[in-house]
C-alpha cells in the first residue's frame, strides 16, 4: 500500500478532529484518534495504492470530524459520568459544559448550590471538636444556625449526634447534587442529540 | 404546499429512522462480539452485512468506548505481522449476560410489533 498521496489528507483530517476534542483529557482523546487513525488504515489497506479518491472515501465514510467529535462527547456525558457516584468526573463534563450555553450554565449553579451546602456541612463537622461550643444545631427566634461566634443564639439540640448526622447531610447531598446534575446533563444531552 | 408538507414529512421519517438505528445499534455492537474478538472494521463489516445501521463509520468507536466504560467490553491493543497494530474488543462477563438479555427482549418486542404490523404491511382493512 502506498499511501503518500493521502497522507496529507488523513493529517488535516484527524488535525481538524482533534481541535474539536481539544476540552477532552488527552490520553481519552489520543486513544479515541489513535483507533480512528487504525481504523483509516485498515479502509486503505483494502486497496494497492490508495489513491486520493480512496482516501477521501475512506474520511467520508467514517464521519466529518464534527460529527465523530459530538458522538463522542455525547457518549461521555451520557455514561461516563453517569454511573460514577463520584462529583469530580461530573464536575470536570459540567466545567466544559457552563462555558458553551445557557442549559450548562443553569446545571452548574444547580450544582455549585448543592455542593456549597454539603461543603458547609463537612466544614461544621471538622470544626465541632475543636470549638465545640459554637457550632451544633442551634434553635433559636432566626431559626437553625450552624455555628455562631462568640456566642451561639438558641438552644443546641442533638449534640452529641451532631457530628454524624452532618456527615450523613453532607453526603447526602453530595450524592443528591451529583445524581441531579447527572440526570440532568443526560437530559440535556438527549435534548442537544435531538437537535 | 405540497411539496413542502412531503418534505417535512420525509425528514420526520429520517428522523425516525436515524433514532431506530442508533437505538438498535449497541446491540448489533455487542451481538457482533458473541464468541468472538473482533476489532473496529470487523465490527463494521459484519453489522454492514447484516444490517444497515451505520451511517458513520467513525461513530460506532465511541459507543465502543461507552461499552467498554460500562463494564461489559474488554479491550487490548494487537501488533500485527504485517501493518499496524489493532485494538480487539471482546464481551466480558457482564456484557454476554447483557446481551442475551437485550436479544431476549427484542425477540419478544419484534414479534409482537410484526404481528401489530400484519395487517398494514397486507394493506388489509384500509378505511
Amino acid at each position: 500500500m502506498n499511501m503518500t498521496s493521502c497522507n496529507p489528507m488523513i493529517e488535516d483530517y484527524f488535525f481538524q478532529l482533534e481541535a474539536k476534542m481539544t476540552d477532552l483529557p488527552a490520553a481519552d482523546r489520543q486513544e479515541f484518534t489513535r483507533e480512528l487513525r487504525a481504523h483509516v488504515l485498515d479502509r486503505l489497506e483494502q486497496v494497492a495504492v490508495a489513491s486520493e479518491a480512496d482516501c477521501r472515501a475512506a474520511l467520508k465514510a467514517l464521519g466529518t470530524p464534527d460529527e465523530i467529535a459530538r458522538q463522542y462527547r455525547l457518549e461521555r456525558i451520557m455514561n461516563r459520568s453517569a454511573w460514577r457516584l463520584s462529583p469530580l468526573p461530573v464536575l470536570r463534563t459540567l466545567l466544559r459544559w457552563t462555558v458553551t450555553g445557557v442549559q450548562g450554565y443553569m446545571v452548574f449553579m444547580v450544582a455549585f448550590t448543592g455542593y456549597a451546602f454539603a461543603a458547609c456541612f463537612y466544614i461544621a463537622a471538622l470544626l465541632k471538636p475543636i470549638f465545640p461550643h459554637n457550632v451544633g444545631f442551634f434553635v433559636g427566634k432566626d431559626g437553625l444556625n450552624l455555628a455562631d461566634w462568640p456566642l451561639p443564639h438558641g438552644v443546641a439540640v442533638l449534640d452529641a449526634y451532631f457530628i454524624p448526622i452532618v456527615i450523613v447531610l453532607g453526603y447526602l447531598f453530595t450524592v443528591g447534587t451529583t445524581l441531579l446534575i447527572r440526570s440532568l446533563m443526560r437530559h440535556f444531552g438527549k435534548l442537544k442529540q435531538k437537535i | 404546499m405540497p411539496l413542502l408538507r412531503n418534505t417535512a414529512k420525509s425528514e420526520a421519517s429520517e428522523k425516525w429512522e436515524a433514532q431506530l438505528r442508533k437505538g438498535c445499534l449497541e446491540l448489533a455492537i455487542l451481538a457482533s462480539l458473541w464468541g468472538q474478538r473482533l476489532y473496529g472494521l470487523e465490527i463494521l463489516r459484519l453489522l454492514e452485512e447484516n444490517s444497515n445501521l451505520v451511517l458513520a463509520e467513525g461513530t460506532v468507536y465511541p459507543i465502543l468506548g461507552r461499552l467498554k466504560d460500562e463494564g461489559l467490553l474488554q479491550s487490548e491493543w494487537v501488533e500485527a505481522d504485517a501493518g499496524h497494530p489493532r485494538k480487539y474488543y471482546w464481551l466480558t462477563a457482564a456484557g454476554r449476560q447483557k446481551v442475551v438479555s437485550m436479544a431476549h427482549f427484542w425477540s419478544s418486542f419484534a414479534t409482537n410489533l410484526n404481528q401489530l404490523l400484519k395487517p398494514v404491511l397486507n394493506g388489509r382493512g384500509r378505511s
